[in-house]
């Protein structure tokens, strides 16, 4: 049990023995997955194992075709070996852009050492906390962290941070007594890597490394099985649908074969070559390049990807759960507004101190500042002038810290300030009183005055008053002035934020004279009566993008909701300040005080907003948070437990989103391993949040999340582009086969060649669609809706094969015949010209012009438009005249290449298609004009039938 | 991705595809409302329409711009090929075998070689004219009737012993078989390159030295004679017939032998190994007894 006392080891011999026994304290990395699985997984997708079988195809073709000694079998052996290349290349290729992400990661664990002070023998030694062991005496005092779970036995205003393991953001006050039977609620337990934030404590180890409270959640989650991400179901039902076309075309193909005389073994050629010919080599490298590419450029905006195709799934995203400290705000206290004179006053709150400060001339201001800055125990760790002060670590408990640096900005070196007014006395903030107070000598040596200031709830500070503080004028404390204080402290309160009252009162001289002993418990001292200075209102602020994050979010049809451990008015607050809730949105709450009825007559669908606190949502059923959901579409959630976090989670999976949860607590990694992607801290974030995420921002910000979408939106259209290339040239790959069976003509086009050009020539330009940049409009649109918008979908497959690719084969029989037609073979002497043709034994066939030929079958290279092709797929919706950069270089270069390449195919023994090269080129521009002319009747005519059937 | 992940069962599966097929709710089939199939399907006729029709043009373009006397390129084809004649194969091999003792075989091959003559014979070349020996016959106008071209005359009787007009049997009665080897013709080909020397006809042993005791050729020498070129196509020389030379073998002992018989010239090429009939052909001459 929590509460009964162990034996101290305490002594290191025993240590020694104990450290033997139960290895050192630190939590084991989930079982790491081999690296050669690791290595084995980049090269098992559902497009590899296509590659795979096209490669074993291939072998087995070569085998065939070696015994049988016919010409040209090495093809089959070249191609095996460029498939095989093809796979384990990207394989490689993806495997280190894994691993460099992991190593960025691994970087930040362990960049210091962590160090415990542990007294054994009775003696105090500063070890390393990994060599603590059960039963040693460690002492942790405020800005610690504490080393292993420990049981507290000696406490001194000691106060931890347990929001990394429960969520609860408010300090935990420890003790030695025992509270709780269990170990979570009882006072008396300070866990491992939970951060001391103040006063000392000594305590005796009871559990280290794993079998730590956090050890055990870290562990629960690494249980939790990985999701398939988007994309891979994507490429998966793509991959299936190339199979299916693939095995039914070849079958057809080898039936017909069969059927027309051809020999088992050159009809199972047939079908091979089929196969292999559906393959859609380029997309494996493509898929890699979009997603390494992204997950660099992602990485320069620090954002880590720790699994590429997390990249693409956070362009599908349609609901980020975000935290809100850390990610949303500034995770500092900063002070936002000060009321005195009556007036309230905005301070800068932006993060490098850019904004407007207010009118620092009055009398009054210089009083409050005083108070604020002398009724105020934080102070700077030494050695940091060089920072800017808002970057610079204190000591001390968060509100007091704002203050600090707040008067530090306005007036200058404080702990130089504190000095000049000596401290004479202090009484603590406790619970109670609720104030602090302390009693200084002035910086006049002339005057002999003691200086008593003091702050607290603002409500008992005004108790305490009996004058107010106006224009420097000290002014009777009236009805009037109450009244505004009120309104006041009000209004700062609904902002949702930390609102304290200062007075300050000078001590007659004659009661206290120099040397008076001030006593702190007796408080033999004027505690009232005193005057009024003014209000400081904290807050943490937002970050400064993140307004504009959300509301980029928000246009690209993505649903921000806050999930806080925060209070309801405060996440309230920050949420209306980021846009998370927008101007004029109401909650059922608003609206009931705004029309002045009971809550429950508002009709629910009425209020836009809703704020949940964890407390409601104990009481809802999943269908009743699903109905919430689905009706406000502005939510905020506050006070939740980790778990509900899970919770809310699921029902927007349910809702059918996709979700994306950031977090960086360990109580979060269930959360985010549920999530689609689960996005941790690089700086707050707990190791156990940075393992079970899919990435991580290592700037904790939230816009870069924005970036990520826009990136992964951008991956899924080049995708999209790269397919829509791909799938085209199926058609007049087969076509030829179509008119050599159906109307008798010569063999077109060679099963090699097929080959030859899905190989040298098709690589590259799908490559190059990756590079393609972002459609202007790409944020704007809404997400994907997974159900609907598949990668492969009817309508580009339809445009491709039926509309694209017919024209790309008329363009190839247009050069076939035009080739034959030249070279001496009429078109209409070719229809039905086949199996004379194919007469090996007839060596003196007439041509149109009574020539006669000896030549046997010629492969006949068919130029298919595909470079206008590549042109047209840059774009799927806007005119390519409206994207900035027509071409990028690389579409050029590659182009090029593949006109080089072409051209080298002569060597294969492949027809060289000469002087054939410009005469589909007509065809290249009516493809052009007629892809123009969809994408402008999609963009004019957004829903109309022609976009519905013609938009990809 | 919980959403897209449920395990269906069949029946559902089923049930999905009924309500793909036919959905009573929106009214659609197939995914579309029948009058949107019909838009649809009258989109891709227009489409196939204009493609077809742009297509059309591109041919009749394209016929509108051939020469009809010569192709445009003709690059494919420079070098003549070499058939001979009977062409009696097996397999992919061209196997000239006769019974000397069974006039059915005799006659098939005699046979096939009277009609391949038939083109040859006084009758049909009476149009053709007589040319001067050993030299080009270039035409550069079109000067014979009907706006053609003039064509050399080869009758059967050049061949000699083995015209068949003696001999009927072009010797396949015995060990004296008669063998036929034509030159491709292609159009505007100068043998030799014009330097006015005519290509001639060599036919060597490949196997069966012994068993082959004289070669003959008609015309003498095996000369192809430099009168019957250039070609200038069908158009223009409807009436051309292409030289031919026969040869005679004298076959001895066990009557059987491979033979090549090569056009020489020196632009003809013969050496490709993948085109078997590129300027020469190979033959298997057997007299079975």
């Amino acid at each position: 049990s929590v509460c009964v006392m162990k034996q101290t080891a305490a002594n290191i011999d025993k240590a020694e023995e104990v450290l033997e026994r139960d290895g050192p304290n630190e939590l084991l990395p989930p079982k790491g997955t081999p690296e050669y699985v690791k290595f084995a997984r980049q090269l098992a997708g559902g497009l590899q194992c296509l590659m795979w079988v096209a490669a074993v195809i291939c072998f087995i073709a070569f085998g065939i075709e070696f015994s049988r000694g016919t010409l040209g079998c090495f093809d089959d052996l070249y191609l095996a070996i460029t498939l095989i290349t093809v796979v384990v290349v990207t394989g490689c290729f993806g495997y280190y852009q894994e691993f460099k992400s992991t190593n960025i990661i691994a970087s930040f664990k362990n960049l210091v050492p962590q160090q415990a002070l542990v007294i054994r023998d009775g003696q105090k030694n500063q070890i390393n906390a990994m060599d603590l062991v059960v039963g040693d005496l460690v002492e942790i005092k405020g800005g610690d962290r504490v080393p292993a779970d420990i049981r507290i036995i000696f406490a001194q205003g000691c106060k931890v941070d347990n929001s990394s393991l429960t969520g609860e953001s408010e300090p935990q006050s420890k003790t030695p007594e025992c509270t709780h039977e269990n170990p979570l609620e009882t006072k008396n337990i300070a866990f491992f890597s939970t951060t001391c934030l103040e006063g000392v404590a000594t305590g005796t180890v009871i559990n280290t490394g794993d079998r730590t409270i956090i050890g055990r959640i870290a562990s629960l989650a690494s249980g939790v099985g990985n999701e398939k991400t988007p994309i891979a179901i994507e490429i998966e039902h793509f991959v299936d649908i190339i199979a299916g076309l693939a095995i039914f075309f070849g079958f057809t193909f080898f039936v017909v074969a069969m059927f027309i005389g051809y020999a088992f073994l050159e009809a199972m050629i047939f079908f091979m070559a089929i196969v292999v010919a559906y393959v859609p080599e380029g997309l494996l490298a493509t898929v890699t390049v979009c997603l390494s590419l992204t997950a660099k450029r992602l990485a320069r905006k620090n954002c880590v990807v720790k699994n590429l195709e997390a990249v693409e799934t956070l362009g599908s995203t349609s609901v980020i759960c975000s935290d809100k400290t850390g990610t949303l705000t500034q995770n500092r206290m900063t002070v936002a507004h000060l009321w005195f004179d009556n007036v309230i006053h905005a301070a800068d709150t932006t993060e490098d101190q850019s904004g407007q400060s207010f009118d620092q001339s009055s009398e009054t201001w210089r009083s409050l500042a005083r108070v604020a800055g002398l009724c105020n125990r934080a102070i700077f760790k030494p050695n940091q002038e060089s920072l800017p002060i808002p970057r610079r670590i204190v000591v001390g408990d968060a509100s007091e810290t704002a203050l600090l640096k707040f008067t530090e900005l306005a007036i200058g070196n404080m702990m130089e300030y504190r000095e000049r007014f000596k401290k004479v006395v202090e009484v603590p903030f406790n619970s109670t009183n609720k104030f602090q107070l302390s009693v200084h000598e002035l910086e006049d040596p002339m005057d002999l005055r003691y200086l008593l200031v003091m702050k607290g709830a603002p409500e008992r500070i005004l108790e305490r008053c009996s004058t107010i503080l106006i224009k420097g004028q000290e002014m009777p404390l009236d009805e009037q002035w109450r009244e505004s204080f009120q309104t006041a402290y009000m209004d700062l309160g609904s902002l949702g934020e930390r609102v304290l009252g200062f007075c300050h009162i000078y001590l007659n001289e004659n009661e206290f004279p120099r040397g008076y002993k001030f006593d702190s418990d007796e408080m033999n001292f004027t505690t009232s009566g005193l005057c009024f200075a003014g209000l400081i209102s904290m807050i943490d602020p937002p970050r400064a993008t993140v307004p504009d994050a959300v509301m980029k979010c928000r246009t690209a049809g993505i649903r921000v909701v806050m999930v806080t451990g925060d209070h309801p008015i405060t996440a309230r607050a920050i949420a209306a300040n980021v846009g998370i809730i927008t101007e004029g949105s109401e909650t059922v709450e608003d609206i009931a005080t705004r029309k002045r009825i009971p809550v429950e007559q508002v009709n629910r669908r009425d209020a836009r907003a809703c704020v949940i606190s964890g407390g409601q949502l104990k009481d809802m059923s999943s269908e009743e948070l699903d109905e919430a959901l689905r009706s406000h579409p502005e939510m905020v959630f506050a006070r939740t437990s980790p778990q509900q976090k899970l919770i809310i989670v699921e029902s927007c999976q349910r809702l059918g989103s996709i979700v994306a949860v950031t977090g960086d607590g360990v109580n979060d990694s269930p959360a985010l391993k549920k999530a689609d992607i689960g996005i941790a801290m690089g700086i707050a974030g707990s190791d156990a949040a940075k393992n079970a995420a899919d990435m991580i921002l290592l700037d904790d910000n939230f816009a870069s999340i924005v970036t990520g979408v826009e990136q992964g939106r951008l991956i899924f259209d080049n995708l999209k582009k790269s397919i829509a290339y791909t799938l085209t040239k199926n058609i007049p790959e087969l076509t030829p086969y179509l008119i050599y069976i159906t109307v008798s003509v010569p063999l077109p086009l060679g099963c090699i060649t097929i080959l030859m050009i899905e190989l040298a020539t098709d690589i590259f330009p799908s490559v190059s669609l990756a590079y393609e940049k972002a459609e202007s409009d790409i944020m704007h649109l809404k997400p994907r809706n997974p159900r609907k918008d598949r990668l492969v979908n009817e309508s580009l497959a339809a445009y491709s094969y039926f509309q694209i690719g017919a024209i790309q084969s008329f363009a190839g029989f247009t050069d076939y015949f035009t080739a034959m037609a030249q070279e001496g073979w009429y078109p209409l002497l070719c229809v039905g010209l086949r199996s004379h043709w194919e007469d090996v034994h007839l060596q003196d066939l007439q041509d149109s012009y009574g020539q006669e030929w000896w030549v046997s079958v010629w492969g006949l290279l068919i130029e298919i438009c595909q470079i206008a092709d590549v042109l047209i797929r840059k774009t799927r919706r806007l005119s390519i005249f409206q994207q900035e950069k027509v071409c990028n270089k690389i579409t050029w270069e590659v182009s090029i290449l593949m006109g080089l390449i072409k051209q080298s195919l002569t060597i294969l023994h492949v027809f060289p298609l000469g002087q054939w090269w410009f005469v589909p080129i007509p065809y290249g521009i009516l493809i052009f004009v007629y892809d123009e002319i969809r994408k402008l009747g999609v963009r004019r005519h957004p829903g109309s039938w022609w976009d519905q059937e013609l938009y990809y | 991705m919980a959403t897209l992940k449920e395990k269906r069962t069949c029946g559902q599966r089923c049930e999905d595809f009924g309500r793909f097929v036919w959905n009573s709710d929106t009214g659609t089939m197939f995914g579309r409302t029948p009058e949107k199939w019909v838009y649809i399907s009258l989109y891709y006729v227009a489409f196939y329409v204009i493609m077809t029709g742009l297509f059309s043009l591109a041919i009749w373009t394209l016929m509108y711009t051939l020469d009809p006397y010569t192709p445009d390129y003709q690059d494919r084809l420079t070098s003549p090929g070499v058939m001979v004649w009977p062409p009696t194969y097996i397999e992919e091999d061209v196997v000239l075998s006769y019974n000397t003792s069974d006039k059915v075989s005799q006659r098939k091959m005699s046979n096939c070689l009277s009609n391949f003559l038939k083109p040859y014979n006084d009758t049909s070349q009476q149009s053709n004219r007589n040319c001067t020996r050993g030299e080009y016959f270039k035409q550069e106008k079109f000067e014979a009737p009907h706006h053609t071209k003039y064509s050399c005359r080869f009758t059967q009787s050049m061949l000699g012993r083995c015209s068949g007009l003696d001999d009927p049997t072009f010797g396949y009665n015995g060990t004296m078989p008669c063998v036929i080897i034509k030159m491709n013709r292609i159009i505007n080909f100068l043998p030799n390159n014009g330097t006015g020397m005519a290509p001639h006809l060599n036919c060597t042993i490949l196997s069966g030295h012994d068993n082959i005791d004289m070669i003959e050729y008609f015309p003498t020498n095996g000369t192809f004679d430099l009168s019957y070129f250039p070609y200038y196509g069908k158009l223009a020389q409807p009436t051309y017939v292409n030289p031919l030379v026969a040869v005679k073998f004298h076959l001895v002992k066990e009557r059987k032998a491979k033979i090549q018989c090569r056009v020489v010239a020196h632009n003809i090429a013969y050496e490709d190994s993948y085109e078997p009939y590129q300027g020469k052909v190979v033959f298997l001459l057997k007299a079975l007894k």
